[in-house]
């Protein structure tokens, strides 16, 4: 089995931010042509299964992903992990403490914005946004929209609930690799260049951080991604190179809440390379 | 469209930026979008992301006035490759400025002591302004003095490149100030001519001046009768390939002396091709504009019709290297062809012909076009002088061009041949002690003059100072005892000829020969 020539290894499901559940995204993937695919939800695993369940023949190969958002001292980072153990208490277990992460923070920011500002959120609100895969600032504020708070939830995000900052309560880095390898999975760094927000990182930092994340175990670099111009793809082909790791292409695809359309990832033809890539597909073939 | 970015965009706000501009943006995702960021501080990754999604969908995309932080990120990020990307650039005024030059696409101000800026007449002239940079690096790197600019600002709604050029004079000024100096400039403004025409130019890197001229005579098909159409494409056509350089825009305001150093400056035009191209936009520039109106010469250059018509003649003689009249005319009118041809292209392109005062121009240059095509039947000439390195191999080539030019003027065989052997003897004696141990040119120069018809061979080159004609050197060394076997080589030679002259001069020696014939 060769790598087919279209390919997108990075998009979300509604089980995170993006728009599309996941037979709206398999329907969305069938349309665009890809040949293979893998759904890279935000510390959540759950529309892998369900896309699984949706899977036809003569569908497009499809690789289970996960996408978690990490820090450290050094700063932010977005792991990807493909082809894991979605049974692997490694996985589940790191999933799980994100998404605890991730409810802890959304009961400090309600409890922020009743103190400070007065507002009421409904029990029955509140009990859905907790119940949702993927709560963050963006759903507490269409909440706020929804209850009259707010004009919109830019204005909710900027005026009010960014008026609290959180510690870092994120996973560690080499908490994520280590628990991606543990699971039989291949830990590759999301859109290098653009660590997080708007952290950008070029020549010697990005070095430096790639030998610090390979310490820990990471294999891959999206070299790939819809947000990358030519040259930084080019300058992360050379680093995969020179460190003999995977190459992946992803778009970052987030259906209606972001411009990004499936498959542009800025690579043409998967078929013809580059070698990383081509190694990659060799390792999670078997896990397709 | 145009949409202004502000302040900064980052995480915080980029989701909105980008909504507002696809809001702009709605009902008119067909127009070509420009991003003008004047306003804008900083820009995260998270602003590139919406930068480039913009650019997918708007593959037109530019941004402009960019400040030089934010240019830094989209060039390290590899934005500027994938766009147009425009800094946003000082802005300077030329009030009250000197005009120090002009050339085809824009004019020169002196802004301060030390600096010029040139104005661009494009509204839209960044590209010119790259182009010409360079032309200009190209330029210095084959051996051109030439100045580079190092900044692009805002002149009102054009944009100038600037250069260092200190205490620099134009030669259009010199002469309107001095023109006792003609004689001086003529000679400068003929080596950097001569320059510029021996410098061979890798293949592709510069305009081929023939194809150009080529298209203006497939333009003048529908201005001129059929048959003088015709063949003035084929004189044109008749021009080889030359991968020689040509300026396309030399006159004397595109000279300038700084200190004493002589710079070619407004490079935008540089080309490859025969000299002759060069020759015609030199006519138009001394004569072929002013034609009809001298004063548009006085106007231009700062200094009066007839001393740009003398300084022309000079200038032509002195790169011909003849003053035989009828050979400079025979090359002026070969010149004229060539520019009359691109007065009237550019006349009737940039006023048609309804313009009364325009239609009374193109007539007197298509009257005199029509007159010369009728006498016209190439436009290739040689020069009269010959640079080449004073090596023995060399002798044919030298005694070639010798006996192409003795031909042409109808030299008896006898004389021929004579003169060839005193050209062998005094060439082979250069080649043999001027720059021992080491290598040097030599120049030589063919002039043939009328009333009687004589011929004037005479002979440059850098070496030790030694005058052949001097019967005995009382401090003869043992290389100079050599010369003495060579001192058959001078007899014989002053035995052929009528007159053997030397002269030392400028660090040259001079060996200037001359035959009568007939």
């Amino acid at each position: 089995m060769d790598i087919p020539q279209k390919i997108d290894l990075h998009m979300h499901s509604s089980v995170s931010d993006g728009s599309d559940s996941p037979a709206q995204l398999l329907a969305a993937v069938r349309s665009a042509g890809l040949g293979l695919f893998a759904l890279t939800d935000h510390d959540a695993v759950k529309g892998c299964a369900a896309l699984r369940e949706l899977l036809e023949p003569g569908d497009p190969l499809f690789l289970p992903g996960v996408e978690f958002s990490c820090r450290d001292g050094e700063g932010k980072y977005h792991i990807l992990g493909y082809g894991y153990d979605p049974q692997s208490p490694a996985i589940l277990g790191l999933v799980e403490i994100s998404h605890g992460l991730r409810l802890k923070k959304v009961h400090a920011r309600l409890a922020f914005l009743e103190r400070e500002f007065g507002f009421v959120f409904p029990e029955e609100e509140r009990r859905r946004l907790l119940a949702r895969d993927n709560p963050g600032k963006p759903h507490i504020g269409n909440l706020m929209v929804k209850l009259g708070y707010a004009e919109s939830k830019e204005q909710a995000i900027r005026e009010f609930i960014n008026k609290l900052s959180l510690p870092d309560d994120f996973i560690r880095p080499e908490q994520a690799i280590t628990g991606i390898l543990a699971a039989g999975g291949v830990p590759v760094l999301a859109h290098p260049s653009y660590g997080d927000g708007d952290q950008l990182i070029l020549g010697e930092e990005m070095d430096s951080r790639l030998r610090r994340l390979m310490g820990f175990g990471l294999q891959g670099l999206e070299a790939f991604y819809s947000g990358f111009t030519a040259k930084l793809t080019r300058e992360l082909l050379e680093l995969a190179g020179r460190y003999g790791l995977y190459v992946t292409a992803g778009s970052d695809y987030h259906g209606k809440n972001k411009l990004i359309s499936l498959g542009d990832t800025g690579l043409e033809d998967a078929s013809r390379g580059p070698e990383g890539l081509l190694r990659f597909f060799a390792e999670v073939r078997e896990r397709l | 469209m145009t949409i202004e970015l502000k302040g900064r965009i980052d995480s915080n706000n980029a989701a909105r930026v980008e909504a507002e501009i696809l809001q702009k943006l709605a009902g008119a995702e067909d127009q070509a979008l420009t991003l003008d960021a004047a306003g804008l501080e900083y820009i995260s990754s998270a602003g590139l992301r919406v930068i480039l999604r913009l650019k997918k969908s708007h593959p037109e995309l530019r941004i402009l006035n960019v400040s030089s932080e934010v240019y830094e990120i989209l060039d390290m990020t590899g934005f500027t490759e994938m766009m147009t990307v425009e800094k946003a650039y000082r802005v300077i005024s030329i009030e009250g400025c000197e005009e120090i030059g002009r050339g085809a696409n824009g004019k020169l101000y002196r802004i301060d002591q030390d600096n010029v800026v040139k104005v661009y007449k494009n509204a839209d002239a960044l590209e010119d302004i790259r182009h010409e940079r360079e032309m200009a690096k190209m330029a210095l790197i084959l051996g051109i003095p030439t100045a580079i600019s190092y900044d692009v600002v805002k002149v009102g709604e054009s944009y100038g490149s600037v250069f260092e050029l200190l205490n620099a004079r134009s030669f259009a000024k010199i002469l309107a100030r001095e023109p006792e100096k003609l004689d001086w400039c003529v000679q400068e403004f003929v080596n950097m001519l001569k320059k510029i025409h021996g410098t061979r130019v890798p293949a592709g890197k510069l305009p081929d001046m023939r194809e150009t001229a080529i298209g203006w005579a497939r333009f003048m098909q529908d201005y001129l009768p059929e048959e003088a159409g015709k063949k003035l494409l084929s004189l044109m056509e008749a021009v080889p390939h030359d991968d020689h350089m040509i300026h396309g825009d030399y006159h004397t305001k595109n000279l300038e002396l700084q200190n004493d150093e002589v710079l070619l400056i407004d490079m935008d035009t540089l080309a490859v091709g025969h000299p002759i191209f060069e020759l015609g936009s030199m006519y138009n520039s001394f004569k072929g504009f002013s034609e009809l109106h001298h004063e548009v010469f006085e106007k231009f250059q700062g200094y009066s019709f007839e001393i740009g018509a003398a300084f022309w003649h000079k200038a032509l003689a002195a790169y011909l290297g003849t003053n035989c009249e009828a050979k400079i005319r025979e090359v002026e009118d070969k010149a004229r062809v060539v520019g009359y041809t691109r007065l009237i292209r550019r006349s009737i392109r940039r006023y048609g012909l309804d313009d009364p005062g325009c239609r009374a121009e193109i007539e007197l240059w298509k009257k005199e076009l029509l007159e010369l095509l009728a006498r016209t039947d190439t436009l290739l000439f040689s020069l009269n002088e010959l640079e080449l390195e004073a090596v023995t191999e060399n002798l044919p080539e030298l005694q070639a061009f010798v006996e192409e030019r003795l031909e042409a003027a109808d030299c008896p065989m006898k004389a021929r041949m004579q003169i060839s052997l005193a050209v062998e003897e005094i060439f082979v004696n250069i080649a043999h002690y001027a720059y021992a141990p080491e290598k040097g040119m030599a120049t030589v120069r063919v002039e043939i003059s009328e009333d009687p018809v004589t011929v004037t061979i005479t002979f440059l080159d850098h070496g030790v100072p030694f005058d052949p004609l001097a019967k005995a050197d009382p401090d003869l060394s043992l290389d100079a005892e050599e010369r003495k076997i060579g001192g058959l080589g001078i007899f014989l030679t002053r035995q052929i000829m009528d007159d053997v002259a030397y002269a030392y001069k400028n660090g040259q020696n001079i060996l200037t020969l001359k035959k009568k014939l007939g």
